[in-house]
């Protein structure tokens, strides 16, 4: 019975991460809804949807808008929310706005097709002879996301985003808010800063982060992105530490961003401060005593944080644009002799986010009475990213993180380590510092459009975490590691792929993924003593998408 | 005397018959199109010295359609905020005469001289879903129709001429037209 049980969840662990790294990545958004009000092709602000050309980054600093004279490039005209003189009375008040003159809205269906190498098979070594093995299936259809995106401006340069995805693989209950925001451009100027020295946006947001993942171009997630930091549990090592923050990346945030410059050359900035949670889970909403953002006392949403602490993320960007004439150089596209292209650049920067982690326990005071003790551990991420752009076709971008969590080890009232995972006997009465939890990686990949309808691809990713390696070292289970039996702590994967646009809003994306190896049956290394993968092997995957957006 | 004064009548009146300013009318049961005489086989015409203009703006070429004399140069205009570029794949179909004039920001101009008559479809390769149409006619004879297909080319000698019909989207068509002070040719085109 006990075996059944883990065999279904190592089966359900392991479909779910296959069915993870196709599903959980492509979460991108190109927005039809300017092709309809400015009567424009899609690829006046994208390279392949939804890579954003250099125009098309412009338009979104702007506040969704052409950056010149947007009024006579929209061919359906704003409906207005008062009219212009109105502004005489409120001269120094941002009223009286306009809302578009059609329903901003756009839709986008994918979905995907895998094949899983035979290598899988092997999971069925975890299983006795007799008993039935984990079915992977080398072939599978499998549904996306069906998501339905807002974008506009409101004018007085106030523009807003929302995204959200309807069904997820097929499932209602699956779908959830991806952006949502209203961005308050240039308010700079209110202040006689330079121009878009300073923009404010609220809501729920992709962190500026250096490349996007929820509007990237790969099927794949960025490896990096998706590394939360659970330190390492497995009671075969002495190593134990006490962490376990699933912040990543690759969600959104909540709180507000602080940003300038331009995303077409020279500096770009941002500081966001955005609700804690590394728990990953929404507190509860019926709170008797403490009204919700939605409710009175009961009902309503619960609170998305977790702890009063703010997480702060800085990035910091410059851009040289590397053309000789002045004149093209600080035009938001270069002026090529056979058409208007992206310039060629190099990008540089860094990033840095700072959080603190919190976890609670069932303790006891030194004196033996029942509490909750907390955990606030401190940790960072800080990395650096560049690119290089040459022309309108090939591109070289890199990215690499640090990632470090502060390990508050608990401690019984007589100062001995507590046993994780914590039992509640003895109970736990306070913490000491121990090794930090630590990972770093990062990924580089070159993207050269080799025509205007066809990307190819080419990407590495590499994460090293002791801890995920170590808690990946368990005989026939799976202990929170994104990897069972992971051959070493640094995990490899090196993706190909291959884009063709049969529209410009048809997509047709394949992807073949050399993944880390890992195995199932663990042994022990006859001169440490301790757990180490056998027969490693790797379960490649190729994958294809197809989408569209209207 | 009376005969010399018979033959310089009759001189009088065939020279006015050979250059009758005749009419050629008919309508395209397509809508808005452009009509035009063929090359005429041993005729040539002088180039015009007016430059008309294509502008682009609004992410669009104004006017959509324009019909010039080969051997006519257009200025193309950008008028927009962003840059535009002009491109034409080949003229009738013929690549070998394509030709890119490149990218231009707001307010400048390029000129290009068509020398070669037929059917050149411009384009952008910035917002590919800019289109714009300039027909290159052989001959001076050409006539844009109105909205409802209706069409008159004025100052046609008479003669007998091949006349071509082009709508945006329709396989063209050539009807053979005598004119004799005036013709006509109706033209039902089809995709």
């Amino acid at each position: 019975m006990q075996r059944h049980t883990v065999r279904t969840v190592r089966e359900s662990l392991l479909l779910l991460a296959l069915a993870a790294t196709v599903l959980s990545a492509s979460k991108s958004f190109a927005i039809p809804a300017f092709s309809r009000m400015y009567g424009t092709s899609c690829s006046t602000c994208h390279i392949d949807f939804p890579k954003l050309n250099d125009f098309g980054k412009a338009f979104k600093d702007a506040g969704f808008k052409f950056p010149k004279d947007d009024e006579s490039m929209i061919k359906i005209p704003p409906v207005m929310l008062g009219a212009p003189a109105n502004s005489e009375l409120w001269p120094k008040a941002i009223w009286p706005g306009v809302i578009p003159g059609i329903p901003p809205i756009g839709l986008r269906y994918n979905n995907y097709f895998q094949y899983t190498g035979t290598s899988s098979s092997k999971f069925n070594q975890l299983l006795p002879p007799g008993t039935a093995p984990p079915f992977i299936p080398t072939t599978d259809f499998q549904t996306g996301f069906f998501s339905i995106f807002t974008a506009g401006n409101f004018g007085s340069d106030i523009a807003f985003w929302v995204d959200d995805d309807i069904s997820v693989s097929g499932a209602n209950a699956n779908g959830g808010l991806g952006e949502a925001y209203l961005k308050f451009v240039d308010i700079g100027r209110l202040m006689k800063l330079p121009s878009y020295a300073l923009s404010l946006r609220v809501g729920q947001v992709e962190l500026d982060i250096p490349f996007t993942q929820s509007k990237s171009i790969w099927i794949s997630p960025y490896d990096i992105y998706t590394q939360a930091n659970v330190g390492a549990v497995n009671a075969a090592f002495p190593l134990q530490q006490f962490v376990n923050n699933s912040f990543t990346f690759a969600g959104s945030g909540k709180g507000i961003e602080l940003s300038g410059g331009h995303s077409t050359g020279g500096y770009h900035y941002s500081i966001a401060f955005i609700d804690q949670n590394t728990s990953g889970a929404s507190q509860g909403s019926n709170n008797n005593y403490v009204p919700t953002a939605t409710g009175s006392n009961f009902g309503g949403v619960g609170v998305a944080s977790d702890s009063n602490f703010k997480d702060i993320y800085t990035n910091f960007q410059y851009r040289f644009n590397l053309e000789r004439d002045k004149e093209s150089r600080n035009a938001i596209q270069a002026a090529g002799p056979t058409g208007p292209r992206d310039h060629t650049y190099l990008n540089v920067g860094s990033y840095w986010l700072y959080g603190r982690s919190v976890q609670r326990l069932s303790g006891a005071t030194p004196d033996g009475l029942p509490t909750v003790i907390t955990a606030r551990e401190p940790f960072y991420r800080v990395g650096g990213n560049m690119t290089f752009n040459y022309r309108c076709c090939l591109q070289f971008n890199a990215l690499y993180m640090y990632g470090h969590d502060y390990n508050l080890l608990p401690i019984d009232a007589n100062g001995f380590l507590v046993s994780l995972p914590v039992s509640g006997t003895p109970p736990p009465v306070g913490f000491i510092h121990s090794r930090p939890a630590t990972f770093s990686g990062g990924f580089a990949d070159v993207e050269w459009l080799a025509y205007p309808w066809m990307m190819v691809l080419l990407r590495y990713d590499g994460v090293n975490s002791t801890s995920d390696y170590v808690n990946g070292l368990v005989p026939g289970g799976f202990t929170g590691s994104p990897f069972n039996g992971a051959a070493s702590a640094t995990r490899n994967r090196i993706t190909p792929g291959v884009q063709f646009l049969i529209h410009a809003n048809i997509k047709a994306s394949f992807e073949y993924q050399f993944r880390p190896s890992q195995s199932v049956v663990i042994g022990t290394n006859p001169i440490t003593g301790f757990p180490v993968a056998m027969n490693p092997f790797h379960t490649n995957t190729a994958v294809a998408g197809l989408e569209f957006v209207y | 005397m009376t005969r010399s004064f018979l033959f310089t009548l009759l001189l009088i009146a065939a020279v006015a018959a050979t250059v009758t300013a005749g009419t050629i009318d008919g309508k395209v049961s397509s809508g808005k199109s452009v009509v035009y005489v063929d090359t005429i086989q041993g005729k040539t015409f002088p180039a015009p010295s007016q430059q008309p203009v294509m502008d682009q703006k609004g992410l669009m070429f104004n006017p959509h359609i324009m019909v010039v004399q080969v051997g006519t140069t257009v200025e193309f205009l950008n008028s927009d905020s962003v840059q535009h570029n002009v491109f034409w794949p080949s003229i009738s179909g013929n690549k070998k005469l394509t030709h890119n004039l490149g990218t231009w920001p707001k307010g400048e101009k390029k000129a290009f001289k068509f020398d070669n008559p037929g059917v050149v479809s411009l384009l952008c390769n910035v917002h590919p879903e800019m289109a714009g149409y300039i027909i290159v006619s052989p001959t001076p004879y050409f006539a844009e129709t109105d909205a409802s297909g209706n069409y008159k080319i004025e100052n046609v000698p008479d003669g007998k001429y091949n006349v071509v019909a082009w709508h945006e989207g329709m396989k063209q068509q050539s009807k053979s037209v005598d004119v004799a002070g005036t013709g006509k040719a109706d033209f039902t085109l089809s995709k």
